[in-house]
């Protein structure tokens, strides 16, 4: 046993602390190591005054201060348990209160903004509808011109200029009453053959009115010209107008009438009847 | 204090009783005031209530109250370097050493003061296996379960405690 391991062990051998065997081999190393001996005087006497230094007892006032302590920790503990039973409900009503009531506000914000902005985009319209029915009126308004140059036209004495004013029929999107009589008339009584044959061809695009059908069942026994007869004839089989059958036959009984216009005719009423 | 995590609170007042004295004790043998240690005895309380759910009933409970009060001493000791005196349970120490020395009628007060000037002056480290073998009267086995060391370690670190301890109350001696 050297004397560090012996020092290491002087306060347990104070304290007895240690095994039998361990406190005879450390009281036989003291026995003969006088340094050892006076360092195990040293320590038993700092152990010793260590003692004497006590702690002054606690004042009352720790009692006091813990259970107080205790008690409001109690308390709080208990508050805290209750607002766990109550929590959903104060938390509801907080969601009232702040989250959710933020929220309708800002959402109220936004319906009004878009109640607003519908609003002005409306009276943005207005103008744009005002000015649809501008154009409307404007555009009837062509039409009304195109229809009355059309008519004035049909009375030019120029061939050129009558049949421009067919053409024009065209571009009449509402042909009334009116036009379908000038251009009966026309048919039936225009000098230039050509000028009848386009006017045929217009009536026959408008074969759908009633009065025009009528017209062109009339015209038959008016028209001298073979072109026209022929055409007619066509535009008979065309529309499947019955009522032609008894003009085309009157027709055929005509004196000098053309060969190819019989035989045409004659293929037509065949077709029709 | 199982029963006090289990909820019956009132099981604390208990543990207070039986406790209270052995850390007041404690914490003024390592910070050599009385009122701060009757301070921290009350934090360390407050901590065990509010912290119960950590308390795991594995090891004593009273090891589990030296752990809290170290903490709470950490706590002091950081509180202490901010406020720039730096520790001032050596100028108490002295300050009662140099009362005392005023009196040679009371030599063996004075011997008490150098000592406890001597212990003050003791690291943290040092001071604490001393006050914990001491005065607390633990065996090296619950300290080492307290600073969570080997029994062999805290036996080491008890005796170089005391070689120092020795050493600095002899310079104080030579000193006057």
């Amino acid at each position: 046993m050297n004397c560090e391991h012996v020092r290491a062990n002087l306060l347990d051998r104070l304290n007895e602390q240690l095994s039998a065997a361990e406190q005879a081999g450390l009281d036989a190393h003291l026995a003969q190591c006088p340094g050892c001996r006076q360092e195990l005087e040293s320590t038993r006497q700092v152990w010793q005054r260590m003692g004497k230094v006590t702690a002054p007892e606690p004042r009352p006032q720790l009692h006091t201060n813990f259970y107080a302590m205790l008690d409001s920790f109690q308390e709080a503990e208990q508050a805290k348990q209750k607002r766990s039973w109550s929590g959903i409900v104060e938390r509801i009503q907080g969601l009232w209160t702040s989250a959710l009531m933020g929220r309708l506000a800002y959402s109220l914000v936004l319906v009004a903004i878009g109640v607003a902005v519908g609003y002005w985009q409306q009276g943005r319209q207005t103008p744009t509808l005002a000015y649809q029915q501008q154009i409307d009126t404007l555009s009837s308004q062509v039409q009304e011109m195109r229809q009355m140059m059309m008519l004035s036209l049909l009375e030019n004495p120029s061939a050129t200029e009558r049949l421009r004013a067919v053409s024009y029929t065209k571009e009449i999107s509402d042909v009334d009453g009116q036009v379908i009589d000038a251009l009966l008339t026309t048919l039936n009584n225009d000098a230039n053959v050509n000028v009848r044959l386009v006017t045929l061809e217009a009536l026959a695009e408008l074969g759908h009115d009633a009065r025009v059908r009528e017209g062109l069942v009339h015209a038959l026994s008016r028209q001298d010209s073979p072109l026209v007869q022929v055409a007619l004839a066509d535009v008979m089989v065309k529309l499947q107008e019955k009522r032609s059958i008894k003009p085309l036959r009157k027709l055929l009984q005509q004196e000098g009438i053309n060969d190819l216009v019989k035989s045409k005719i004659e293929h037509s009423i065949r077709q029709l009847s | 204090m199982l029963q006090v995590k289990a909820g019956d609170l009132n099981k604390m007042g208990l543990l207070f009783e039986r406790y209270h004295r052995e850390l007041f004790g404690f914490l003024y043998h390592m910070c050599g005031r009385s009122d701060a240690s009757e301070d921290m005895v009350q934090t360390v309380f407050y901590r065990m209530l509010k912290y119960r759910h950590t308390f795991t009933g594995d090891g004593a409970f009273r090891t589990w109250m030296y752990h809290l009060a170290r903490n709470v001493l950490i706590d002091l000791a950081q509180q202490n370097k901010r406020s720039t005196h730096h520790y001032d349970l050596v100028e108490y120490a002295e300050k009662i050493a140099g009362g005392m020395a005023a009196d040679e009628a009371l030599h063996k007060e004075q011997e008490l003061a150098t000592l406890q000037n001597a212990l003050a002056k003791l690291s943290d480290e040092y001071r604490e296996v001393l006050v914990l073998s001491r005065y607390q009267e633990l065996k090296y086995e619950e300290i080492a379960r307290i600073l969570n060391t080997t029994e062999g370690a805290v036996k080491v670190r008890v005796h170089r405690a005391l070689t120092e301890l020795k050493k600095i109350y002899l310079s104080i001696e030579h000193e006057r």
